[in-house]
Parts: C-alpha cells; sequence; structure tokens
C-alpha cells in the first residue's frame, strides 16, 4: 500500500509540474477517441473521416474549454447525418437543442459527460460514468447522464433509420420520422437504462454521504456496481432479453475497478497545482510562481555499494576510529559503513 | 522593500482572482434580486424555446392527421392544452431556477467575503508600509 501512495505521489508531483501540458494531452486523447468513435460509428462523410481533419478538431479541443469539444462532436455528427440524409440531420438538431434548452445548460461544467457516455457504450463500460459521478459529484448529476444516455440510443436509432431510407418523397421522410419518434419514445430499454444509471449515482453519492468508516469511497462504488448489475439484470428479465448478461456483468465489474483507480489517484479535486500569477503595487511589479507543498514525501533514491573494496575500506576505517579517534569524515557512499564505525557495538566488538 | 508577508497575501490573492474567483467577482456586480430574476427569465426563454421545438416535433408527428383533420379539429382544446402544459413547465423551470441561483449567490457569496476580509487586511498592511517610505 505504501508504495502505491508513494506512486500516487509521483503522480501527483508530475502532473503539478507539467500541469499544462499533461491536461492539454488528455484533452487532446479524449477528443481524439470521441471523434475517431463518430467516425467509426456514422461515418458517412468521408472527408470528415480523413486523419488531417480529426487530428485538428483533436487539436482544437485540446486547448479550447470543453463545451468547445462538446460544440464540436455535435457539430461533426451532424454533418456526417447530413452526408447521408439531409433530413435526418435537422431532427437531430432540433433533438440536441431541446436537450440542450431544457437539461444540458444547467449543468455546463458537465457537458463531458454527454460525449463521455455514448463513447463508453460502444467500449461497453457506460457504468464508469455514473459510478464516477455519484463519487465525485452531487445527485445533480444525473441530468447530464440522462441526456447522454437518450443521445447513445439517438444514434443508434439514426443508424438503422438510414439503412431504411431508399428515396426523397414526402410520405418516406415522414415515415422515417416517425420511426425515429416511435423508437425513442416507446424505447424501454433506453428509459430503463435511465432509471438506473440514476439508481448507481444515488446509490454511491448517498452510502458515500450518509456512512462514515473506512474504505467507504471504494465501498460505495462496490455497492454501486452491485446496484447496477441487479438493476440490468432486472431489466433484461422485464424486457425479456438476455443475450448480453455476461458482457454487462463483465462491464460492470471492469467499470467499478477504473472508477477505483481514477478514485484512488483523483487529482483534479484535491490537488492545487504550480500557479503562475502577476500582479503589481506601487513600487514593483510581481510575477510569481507558486509551487504547492508537498504532503507525503517520496523517498529519496539511496544507492547503497556493497562490493569487496568497499567492505575493506569500512573495515580499515573502523579499525582507524578505534586505535586513532580520528575525526569523522562521512562520504555518501560510505555512510552506512561509517554508522556502522560509529555504534557503540562495534567499539564493543573490538575491545 | 519587498514585503514577503503582504507578497505572500497578494499571491493568494491573484490565485484566487483568476481561479474560482473569477465567477464570483462577476456574479458580486449584481444585487442578489437582480441576479436571480436575470437567470430566471434566461431558463424561462430556453424552456419555451426547448418547449417550442418539442411542439414542432409532435406537430410533424402528428402532421398527417392533422392535414387530414384540418377542419374538424377541435383547436380551442388544443390551445388550452398546449397553454396549459407551457404554463405548467415555465413555472416549474422558473422556481427551480429561483431556488437554485439563489443558492448558488449565497454560496459565492460566502466565498467573496474572505476575499474582502483578505483585501481588507492587505490594505492596513500596506497602510502601515506607506508612511516610512
Amino acid at each position: 500500500m505504501m508504495s502505491l501512495l508513494v506512486f500516487r505521489e509521483r503522480v501527483k508531483n508530475f502532473y503539478q509540474r507539467y500541469d499544462i501540458y499533461v491536461t492539454a494531452f488528455a484533452k487532446f486523447v479524449f477528443a481524439l477517441i470521441t471523434f475517431l468513435a463518430i467516425n467509426a460509428q456514422i461515418g458517412y462523410d468521408s472527408r470528415l473521416e480523413s486523419l488531417p481533419v480529426v487530428l485538428g478538431l483533436s487539436l482544437l479541443s485540446a486547448f479550447t474549454p470543453s463545451a468547445v469539444m462538446v460544440l464540436l462532436a455535435a457539430l461533426v455528427t451532424t454533418l456526417h447525418i447530413y452526408s447521408a440524409a439531409p433530413i435526418l440531420s435537422l431532427i437531430i438538431i432540433i433533438i440536441i437543442m431541446i436537450i440542450y434548452f431544457l437539461f444540458a445548460r444547467f449543468t455546463p461544467r458537465l457537458g463531458y459527460v454527454l460525449l463521455a457516455i455514448p463513447i463508453l457504450f460502444f467500449f461497453k463500460i457506460p457504468y464508469v460514468i455514473p459510478l464516477m459521478l455519484g463519487a465525485v459529484a452531487s445527485p445533480l448529476a444525473i441530468i447530464p447522464t440522462a441526456c447522454g444516455v437518450i443521445l447513445y440510443y439517438l444514434i443508434l436509432i439514426i443508424k438503422t433509420a438510414i439503412t431504411m431510407q431508399t428515396n426523397n418523397s414526402i410520405d418516406d421522410i415522414l415515415g422515417i420520422y416517425t420511426y425515429i419518434i416511435d423508437s425513442l419514445v416507446g424505447n424501454k430499454l433506453m428509459i430503463m437504462t435511465i432509471v438506473i444509471f440514476a439508481l448507481i449515482l444515488m446509490v454511491v453519492y448517498y452510502i458515500r454521504k450518509m456512512m462514515k468508516f473506512d474504505y467507504v469511497q471504494e465501498f460505495s462504488i462496490g455497492a454501486g456496481s452491485l446496484a447496477s448489475i441487479l438493476g440490468f439484470l432486472i431489466s433484461d428479465i422485464i424486457l425479456a432479453q438476455s443475450e448480453q448478461i455476461f458482457i454487462m456483468i463483465l462491464g460492470n465489474i471492469a467499470s467499478a475497478a477504473i472508477v477505483i483507480v481514477i478514485n484512488f489517484f483523483r487529482l483534479t479535486l484535491d490537488y492545487t497545482a504550480v500557479e503562475n500569477v502577476q500582479f503589481e503595487d506601487d513600487v514593483y511589479y510581481y510575477y510569481v510562481k507558486a509551487i504547492p507543498k508537498m504532503s507525503v514525501t517520496t523517498p529519496q533514491m539511496k544507492v547503497k555499494h556493497i562490493n569487496v573494496k568497499n567492505v575493506a575500506q569500512g573495515m580499515s576505517r573502523a579499525g582507524l576510529q578505534r586505535y586513532e579517534d580520528s575525526e569523522e569524515e562521512i562520504d555518501e557512499d560510505d555512510a552506512y559503513f561509517d554508522q556502522g564505525s560509529n555504534d557503540d557495538s562495534w567499539d564493543k566488538k573490538g575491545k | 522593500m519587498l514585503n514577503n508577508n503582504r507578497i505572500r497575501m497578494m499571491t493568494k490573492l491573484a490565485v484566487y482572482e483568476e481561479k474560482e474567483g473569477k465567477e464570483d467577482i462577476r456574479l458580486s456586480k449584481y444585487y442578489k434580486t437582480d441576479y436571480v430574476r436575470y437567470q430566471a427569465i434566461k431558463s424561462v426563454i430556453c424552456a419555451t424555446i426547448g418547449y417550442a421545438l418539442i411542439l414542432v416535433l409532435i406537430f410533424m408527428y402528428q402532421s398527417e392527421y392533422i392535414i387530414k383533420n384540418a377542419v374538424t379539429l377541435d383547436y380551442k382544446t388544443i390551445g388550452i392544452f398546449i397553454a396549459g402544459f407551457y404554463i405548467i413547465t415555465i413555472t416549474i423551470y422558473g422556481f427551480a431556477s429561483i431556488v437554485g441561483y439563489s443558492l448558488k449567490y449565497d454560496r459565492s457569496r460566502k466565498k467573496l467575503g474572505r476575499y474582502y476580509k483578505m483585501l481588507k487586511r492587505l490594505e492596513k498592511i500596506y497602510n502601515e508600509e506607506t508612511p516610512e517610505s
């Protein structure tokens, strides 16, 4: 456990020192995964799939606030759908706007959640988000979680709708449109998922808040994933679906593990990074770099040389001290032996 | 002469101003009632837009039926329904944002209080210093 704590301290230290670069890099990777996942799922427009475009968009999102990235992802999704079916993209825009105006605008800092849930769904571990939000956020986070789930199912429905499209007559478009709304509103699986995610979030949040004992964080995450497994089992029974149970349980266990690891390293919440500030008074301009003090000190590497030469040297020095009582000179490499020679036991043994 | 104590204080204040304090200082320019009212109006407008968009979706969904029965539809009842749901929606959104943003304002005020206390202390140090120089 100690070595883990030390490792965490090292990571923290690194993060504090290179805060700007690490954050930008993490955002870049997240954006890259997002755009690649969008391209893999609904990549209808080959121009948007080209590597320079994806890299450019990811770079842009690395250096801008999170809202820009969410906006870009929405834009890319809409453009992909536009190239396959222009009318459908209009519907997507309307639905995204409804989600924004009625729900998402109240939790601007959790914009990432909207993107992360559909993406993690494709990796089969969407449970990470409610577990994580339960561990770090307030129950208000249920709103973006639910929106994320809706977006995921919307994308799935759109994918099938696009394959259905044959020609552009009004009747056809209306038919596709009613299909989308029918399958979105009447999607019991989606509603179940939203309810269960909300449940997970509440379970984790309330256990974390209400109970006080050691490892309550880990316990609450475990309880959350247990609630998730039970909830999805019940929903599978109700909806008579049985093919994904094994994947669901595995995904839950993996999610719990991931969340526990993230929780252990939780850097963003209780850290203070290096701050560069500037201010002035009447006489001076100040450019101050404030570096936070570390709470747990990492042990310094100490190399002990044990070989014949050193041992011999140490022995002879010990001998010297015994007989001639000379002044101590402490060498870095030989510190161990010097200590030994200063020790009373050595002297007694000699005498 | 450099006063280390003062520099430490100024650094803390500057860090606060740059990070979390940005929002608090922005909020402090409003009175509470003004701020809460402004935010409530904003969310009511957003709820209105969202509601209108949902209506558009429903209209499109039912367009076949609506066009077929355009003459015989009971517009009065439909209008009452739409208006009724609209009033319910904006009431919920309005009240929720009044409560939510009041809490937010109070919290930010509390944080700002600490900031002002520190500013005052800084001023005191500053005043003690200036006569000497």
